[in-house]
């Protein structure tokens, strides 16, 4: 099993220096620090999100509502400030509502033991139609300075808040998916759940942390979107929850759970926010753009469960005489 | 019509008083090197592209050797499209952005950083609603005057009584939220006393969700007697939709059109009037605009005018409609019905 993942994320390795070298090549602009800031600053609410995305698809289950959520924190955000409520205070207050409606997700299918399709799928609808019921029909802007200036611009030289936040939450995840014994039941639990509770793990707890903790940053991701358009609307992060998937699925993480490492999740953030940036650079935009990211989204997460394998495989056996 | 001659008395004014502030037009040097882009709501839309072809006229008759990009993104990805379309304009360094805004104020970020390494701003069709991060707004007709112009249309089609209902494009859209607006406002007048507005609702410029709005908007209102669309995607979903269901002889449409998308509409009744002002001469004027922007030979400022070719002398004015805010006023427009609609749909 364990070569198989590190065949992934090397094939994954590979397509990215190709991006790489193929952006740098017909871009003068690619590699500029800015360019390379721009290039995350301009998804970064998405990759957050899909950070504790992988662990949700390791663990077995799917969250759909991320995208309405971060669209709910913005809306709420927006419609706080804009009935007087103190910035702080309003962040704060979305956190919160954040962990609510992650802890609402996870009692019903960690308790209640609905499928969390499903149950995702209700709050997808229900987080999103709450976001426009307090907004309604129009934008919000004019938030503090100090709010704006957080998303907008470098907080430790010219790098921005939500990256560092990013970065830290990637280190931090990183060590208690593979360190843990957190993430080893993450692992458990999605391998089998059966097993999993005759072990005597407590997997409804452990779906309930999760969920709460998907929440908790969707809600997060929403903000540092407000700060960084300075403005929320009802449609704020629509439709985000399938990029963040598709990115962990391209990551290498199984969506019948119990395999995948954040280190894939990250090469695929690095592939698709480089491919984008590239033909942006470009001028290859609208369709074509969309195209070309969702043929490779089709080659790599079909091909390798099918026909890569076998190939792998084959090509496998010499590899693995040399390494040993 | 009152209003409408107070005006175009007060735009004389104005244009009076600019030609005494500055005896002449500038006219633009052309041969500039100058890269612009021009970014739409979204690709894949006739009027967009009609916009395309004006600028490319424009291009190619002030002989810029740089180039004009057409670029945008795609409907279901409109504003993070634009956002990331306005930034990486600025990482390459584009002389000017010629922008249909659909992001509201959530492109104002990425429209002060584009300005800020040095690309000029030029809105067009719909502008940033708080003006931030713009240098200027070419309007296509003055805001205030297109409600008057909505508001009769609906007076002679409903014969002075009756109810009707607005189909817009999206919630945050400037330019919509403007003349729903402006049309409220006309609407107050005597003559419109028994016109009376229901609705006000969004198909998001997308012909699916406009069709399935206006029938549910017949559905809602059961007196209603118009539906006043003024986005072209929403007119022609709009008549299709009361066509496909026979409702045409109970609910008219009108609003603004394409006269090639709308005659068969106008001619069987379904839209007997619409209005709308030719794209064409929006990108071309938009064009000359951000080139003379991009290549110093314009400054931006109120009172300065110029001449863009085959369309005459323009003036940059205070934006009425938006505090602080700078606009061109280009107008006027056409109303179509059965009687002019086939020639300009040709």
């Amino acid at each position: 099993m364990l070569s198989k993942f590190k065949s992934w994320e090397g094939f994954l390795f590979g397509v990215l220096v190709l991006i790489l070298i193929a952006n740098s090549s017909l871009s003068p602009e690619f590699l500029t620090l800015s360019n390379q800031i721009n290039l995350f600053q301009l998804s970064v609410e998405k990759i957050i999100v899909s950070l504790i995305m992988t662990f949700i698809i390791i663990n077995g289950e799917i969250d759909l509502s991320v995208g309405s959520m971060m669209g709910l924190a913005a809306c709420a955000f927006g419609w706080m400030v804009d009935q007087g409520t103190p910035a702080a205070l309003a962040c704060i207050i979305v956190l919160l509502i954040g962990c609510a409606g992650g802890a609402l997700n996870g009692y019903f299918i960690a308790r209640v033991g609905l499928p969390s399709l499903v149950v995702t799928l209700a709050t997808l609808i229900g987080f999103r139609g709450l976001a426009r019921v307090l907004v309604e029909d129009r934008g919000i802007t004019d938030f503090p300075d100090w709010f704006d200036a957080l998303g907008q611009q470098g907080l430790i030289g010219p790098i921005p808040l939500a990256l560092i936040l990013f970065l830290l939450l990637f280190l931090f995840l990183y060590v208690v998916l593979q360190k843990t014994g957190f993430g080893r039941k993450t692992y458990v639990i999605g391998t089998n759940k059966a097993v999993a509770d005759f072990a005597g793990i407590d997997t409804a707890r452990h779906k309930q942390i999760l969920f709460m903790a998907s929440g908790l940053i969707a809600a997060l991701a929403g903000l540092l979107y407000a700060a960084r358009v300075g403005a929320v609307r009802g449609d704020v992060a629509f439709g985000f929850e399938l990029d963040i998937i598709t990115i962990v699925l391209l990551g290498g993480v199984s969506i019948f759970g119990g395999s995948g490492t954040l280190v894939g999740t990250f090469l695929a953030i690095l592939i698709v926010l480089s491919l984008r940036n590239g033909m942006a650079l470009l001028n290859i935009t609208g369709h074509i753009q969309t195209g070309v990211i969702g043929i490779l989204l089709v080659a790599s997460v079909v091909a390798p469960r099918f026909n890569l394998k076998a190939i792998l495989a084959h090509a496998g056996t010499p590899e693995k005489k040399e390494t040993s | 019509m009152g209003s409408l001659k107070s005006l175009s008395l007060g735009a004389m004014l104005m244009l009076t008083c600019a030609s005494f502030a500055q005896a002449d037009a500038i006219k633009l040097e052309g041969g500039k090197e100058t890269n612009l882009v021009l970014l739409p709501k979204f690709l894949g839309i006739l009027v967009f592209d009609q916009a395309n072809e004006g600028a490319q006229e424009a291009h190619k008759e002030l002989a810029n050797p740089g180039e004009l990009l057409f670029v945008g993104p795609t409907p279901e990805n409109s504003v993070a499209g634009q956002i990331e379309i306005m930034t990486t304009s600025a990482t390459q360094g584009q002389g000017a952005v010629m922008l249909s805004n659909n992001a509201g104020d959530q492109i104002v970020p990425a429209a002060e950083a584009a300005k800020a390494a040095g690309t000029k701003i030029v809105t067009w069709d719909s502008p940033i609603p708080s003006g931030n991060g713009e240098d200027v707004f070419v309007a296509q007709v003055d805001f205030g005057s297109i409600g008057t112009v909505m508001a009769d249309m609906a007076h002679s089609i409903l014969g002075g009584k009756g109810e009707m209902a607005v189909l817009s494009a999206t919630p945050d859209a400037a330019n919509q939220n403007a003349w729903i607006a402006s049309m409220q406002e006309a609407l107050k007048g005597a003559k419109y006393a028994d016109i009376k507005l229901v609705d006000v609702v969004y198909g998001d410029d997308q012909a699916e969700v406009s069709y399935n709005r206006a029938l549910s908007l017949v559905d809602q209102h059961p007196n209603l007697g118009l539906i006043m669309s003024p986005t072209t995607v929403g007119i022609q979903a709009s008549a299709k939709a009361m066509q496909d269901e026979g409702l045409c002889d109970k609910v008219k449409v009108s609003g603004l059109g394409l006269p090639s998308e709308m005659v068969s509409y106008t001619m069987n009744g379904c839209a007997p009037e619409f209005a709308l002002w030719d794209f064409r001469d929006l990108g071309y004027l938009t064009y000359f605009t951000a080139y003379g922007m991009a290549t110093g030979q314009l400054k931006g400022e109120i009172g300065e005018s110029f001449h863009a070719g085959r369309m005459g002398d323009y003036t940059i004015e205070a934006d009425p409609g938006r505090e602080g805010a700078k606009r061109i006023l280009m107008g006027p427009f056409t109303v179509y019905n059965k009687g002019n609609v086939e020639a300009a749909a040709k």
